[in-house]
């Protein structure tokens, strides 16, 4: 059984890569695009999110970060098309820097106070890249084009978010069972506790901030050269930030697997009730979907198949009645 | 000159503050009687600003008198919606964070929901006192933003009076603060935390129609209005009522000051920007969060 689903695993890897080369639809492949970015940026987000239990709500902003970044360089630069794929990196680093910055006081907060101020940090970088004109403002950014046809860019973007995918989820496997991802556990589970047990908390929750920060800055790098046209509201949208939260808690947040569920889920979901309904009904049912899923499965889609999601904090009262 | 322009811009900061107080104190009455963090507070405030403008459209009911028409639907549907919906989440083994995720599509559904029986185009109150203003001294009063103000103060002494001399205010205080222990004294929680979201319910319905005396309100002003409620929550101290009401005050008058020496643009970025700094210093809010 297991060998078996192993096999089928890299089947689906495999198959995943030569798709875009078989000439499908091309709104096939953006649609897979959009699914595996937010795959990345779930994933990266339960790093601090779901170990560590800090939850971040402005992690829309390292996308945003990211991509403004990007967009900057290649426009600075002129650099060419391989280039360009580079240039996502020092915007990831860029994303990581800036995560450093606002963690390293904000971590000091605890529980839901944390997860306010990185709302407001996301919504204070809307703001900001919005109101300066070095930045394109509200008319936000072109991006030169690469010069290549259109449905081979396509397949390269597809490829490359793919790839960045699979290094997010491994690397998140791989710090899921590490010490370091034990230590973060151990901070959710109780901070003083975790303490006293030689984890050096501050260090531990800034290095998970920054390092699930990281991936958001690539993932935005590639996203604002897939549309070649960038304004706040498109990458800096509050809403991004809460979808993000949204899809690794639908998961379950406390796994790599949570977020993977999720994101993919929950936007082909919101994919497909926007293609073949009125915009109204389709918000509705997705929303209902939240409500019905929450009542039913409290703690995500995997506690359904009886994983347990890592222990969550022991709840301090009684349910009341 | 510039003296009188800062103090009215203060006062009618302070008047918005007001309101972004009440809005706060229903969302932290919420969150600190029973750790539900209520997503879609604002949404609630914004369901009864549309309730009220459609009151005043088809009957011509001032939208004061509207809120007493609709506070008793308001506070038996809020109970209702515990029944339902909330009460289940608080057995979940992270409340917090399942409440966020269910109020979060509480939310959805109402927006979607205003704007498919309503439109999504902006609207506002307009009744018969709308564009007049009173001056006392040399300082103008609008008196919709006026009206707007007093029903908000009123609605945060109405709540202060409930919890402070109430004996069921009294309860809930005490589930507030050591469940285990309220409930050996014969509390019966579950009817605590019913009549807290009801009386939360209702007051985000005020606030909504408090709001909308003074800004023009859409289904999706929820979001912005929802980032406010946090703020004032924040820097009050989690169910602290007084400080909340407090920090409502001084988020008004940071927004009142910032309007008056700074372009519209930026008044946003600098009261994120300086709750930010406050909060870096104060990590728990400016006030103590014990009730």
């Amino acid at each position: 059984m297991k060998r078996f689903l192993k096999m089928l695993l890299i089947v689906s890897i495999a198959g995943t890569f030569v798709l875009p080369w078989l000439s499908p639809p091309v709104y096939f492949v953006s649609l897979l695009f959009i699914v595996f970015m937010y795959v990345v940026l779930a994933e990266s987000w339960v790093l601090i999110g779901g170990f560590a239990g800090y939850l971040s709500f402005g992690h829309g902003a390292f996308l945003g970060i990211g991509a403004y970044t990007t967009a900057l360089l290649v426009n600075h630069f002129h650099l060419s098309p391989l280039w360009v794929l580079l240039s996502a990196i020092p915007a990831g680093a860029v994303a990581a820097g800036m995560a450093a910055v606002i963690g390293y006081p904000a971590l000091r907060l605890r529980g839901p106070y944390f997860a306010l101020i990185t709302l407001c940090f996301a919504f204070v970088m809307e703001l900001v890249v919005k109101n300066l004109d070095c930045l394109g403002g509200p008319e936000g950014l072109w991006l030169k084009a690469m010069g290549i046809r259109v449905g081979l860019a396509r397949g390269i973007f597809f490829e490359v978010m793919f790839v960045l995918m699979i290094v997010t989820v491994l690397t998140v496997r791989h710090i899921e069972y590490s010490r370091f991802g034990v230590g973060l556990k151990a901070i959710k589970e109780d901070e003083e506790v975790a303490q006293t047990l030689c984890v050096h908390t501050p260090r531990a929750k800034l290095s998970a901030f920054v390092l699930s920060a990281f991936f958001p800055g690539v993932a935005g790098g590639f996203y604002a050269y897939y549309l070649s046209y960038i304004h706040p509201a498109s990458v800096f949208s509050i809403d991004i930030s809460i979808l993000i939260v949204l899809m690794a808690l639908f998961g379950g947040g406390g796994t790599y697997l949570g977020p993977l569920v999720g994101a993919i889920s929950l936007s082909l979901i919101n994919e497909l009730l926007s293609a073949f309904l009125k915009a109204e009904y389709a918000r509705i049912i997705y929303g209902l979907l939240f409500v019905v899923l929450i009542l039913y499965l409290p703690d995500g889609v995997m506690s359904f198949f009886g994983r347990e999601p890592s222990i969550g904090r022991e709840r301090k009262i009684e349910s009341p009645g | 000159m510039t003296g009188i322009l800062v103090l009215q811009s203060m006062i009618s900061g302070l008047m918005i503050g007001a309101i972004y107080g009440l809005l706060g104190v229903g969302f932290s009455l919420v969150w600190g009687a029973m750790k539900v963090i209520n997503i879609a507070h604002a949404a609630f405030a914004v369901l009864g600003a549309y309730l009220a403008y459609t009151l005043l459209k088809m009957f011509g009911i001032d939208p004061v008198l509207g809120f007493f028409v609709m506070l008793p639907f308001l506070f038996f549907g809020g109970m209702i919606l515990y029944r339902i919906l909330i009460f289940p989440v608080s057995r979940a083994r992270d409340t917090v964070v399942s409440s966020m995720v269910l109020t979060f599509g509480c939310a959805i559904v109402i927006e979607n929901l205003i704007a498919l029986i309503g439109s999504s185009d902006p609207r506002v109150f307009t009744t018969r006192y709308t564009g007049k203003a009173f001056f006392l001294g040399p300082f103008a009063f609008q008196l919709p933003q006026t009206v707007g103000a007093l029903l908000a103060v009123g609605g945060m002494t109405v709540l202060y009076v409930f919890l402070k001399r109430t004996h069921t205010g009294k309860a809930l205080r005490a589930a507030w603060q050591q469940p285990e222990a309220a409930r050996l004294y014969g509390i019966n929680l579950k009817r605590i935390s019913m009549i807290a979201f009801g009386l939360a319910v209702a007051s985000a319905g005020l606030g909504g129609i408090a709001m909308g005396f003074v800004y023009s309100f859409d289904p999706h002003t929820q979001n912005l209005w929802l980032i406010y409620i946090f703020l004032v929550v924040i820097l009050g101290g989690v169910g602290n009522v007084m400080g909340t009401a407090l920090a409502g005050l001084i988020i008004g008058l940071l927004n009142g000051l910032s309007l008056a020496f700074f372009p519209y643009q930026w008044v946003n970025v600098i009261t994120f920007g300086v709750l930010i700094l406050i909060l870096l210093v104060r990590p728990s809010g400016l006030f103590k969060s014990e009730m």
